[in-house]
């Protein structure tokens, strides 16, 4: 049995059931779209808020059955991705990104963010639709940025993944 | 080092384990009807916002509850024939296309 490690808010609902539910929510996303309709418009040359609303379902759909799917022996470093475009090294508990490749029309603007324990092992943190070009442009995203820090800063003071012994291991994954 | 990780992961687990599994997979299987329901709220809600019409008001003209109308603007709701009817009349439009 696989199991799925994330964040939880106080209720215990886990930050992956609540961002997929938002993607699954008409009126969530109608608010979302309509307070961000200007990068909506500017970034996506998208007009019409029902359809973005429609895409946003139908590729939280996707992405959620990828997620589903994932099998215990599944190799997870497939659908995640370093948040840095640019990293392309092991980092100690990396920031990473997953989103939908290949979508036909306009990219996917939706991303699940985690932190990287190790091969194979992630701590989902978060997810966004995120519209802009960079995290740190608008509010919700730069949370989700945020979010990812606090949550390695917390697994770096707890000792959860030994320092040395990572970069040991990264270390011989690179000899 | 795997084993330190997991240690550690399963002390800080939730005491309620999580329902997302469970709410995908029916998402998955429910996948076909779903959509449409997803698009109907998805119209509905935006004839509303148009039209400048609460859940109450949008209840008066279907003949329904305010409940209703908040169910069926979830987008989850397995609509009836007589609900979809009530929805094209209240709006006008055809949500059905022969």
């Amino acid at each position: 049995m696989m199991a799925d490690y994330g964040l939880s808010d106080m209720t215990g609902t886990m930050t992956i059931q609540i961002v997929f539910n938002q993607w699954n929510n008409p009126e969530w996303l109608w608010d979302f779209f309509t307070k961000n309709f200007s990068d909506l418009e500017s970034f996506f040359k998208i007009t019409d808020v029902d359809q973005a609303i429609f895409d946003t379902m139908e590729d939280g759909g996707e992405l959620e059955c990828l997620i589903l799917d994932i099998s215990p022996d599944a190799n997870l470093d497939l659908l995640f991705r370093p948040l840095e475009n640019s990293r392309a090294a092991e980092m100690t508990l990396g920031k990473e990104k997953a989103r939908l490749q290949n979508r036909m029309g306009h990219a996917s603007w939706l991303r699940l963010y985690a932190i990287k324990l190790e091969t194979g092992y992630y701590i989902i943190t978060g997810g966004a639709i995120k519209l802009t070009r960079t995290m740190q442009e608008r509010e919700h995203t730069l949370r989700e940025l945020l979010k990812m820090e606090q949550v390695r800063n917390v697994l770096i003071e707890q000792g959860v993944v030994d320092i040395d012994g990572f970069e040991d291991y990264t270390n011989e994954l690179t000899l | 080092m795997k084993q330190k990780t997991l240690d550690y992961l399963e002390s800080h687990q939730s005491e309620t384990p999580s329902q997302w599994r469970e709410e995908a997979n029916w998402r998955r299987e429910n996948k076909a009807w779903l959509r449409h329901s997803q698009r109907i709220a998805v119209k509905t809600l935006s004839f509303m916002k148009r039209e400048n019409l609460t859940q109450n008001a949008m209840a008066k003209r279907m003949n329904c509850t305010q409940q209703y109308v908040s169910k069926i603007l979830r987008g989850t709701e397995n609509l009836t024939l007589e609900t979809l009817s009530k929805l094209e009349a209240a709006m006008g439009t055809q949500l059905i296309v022969d």
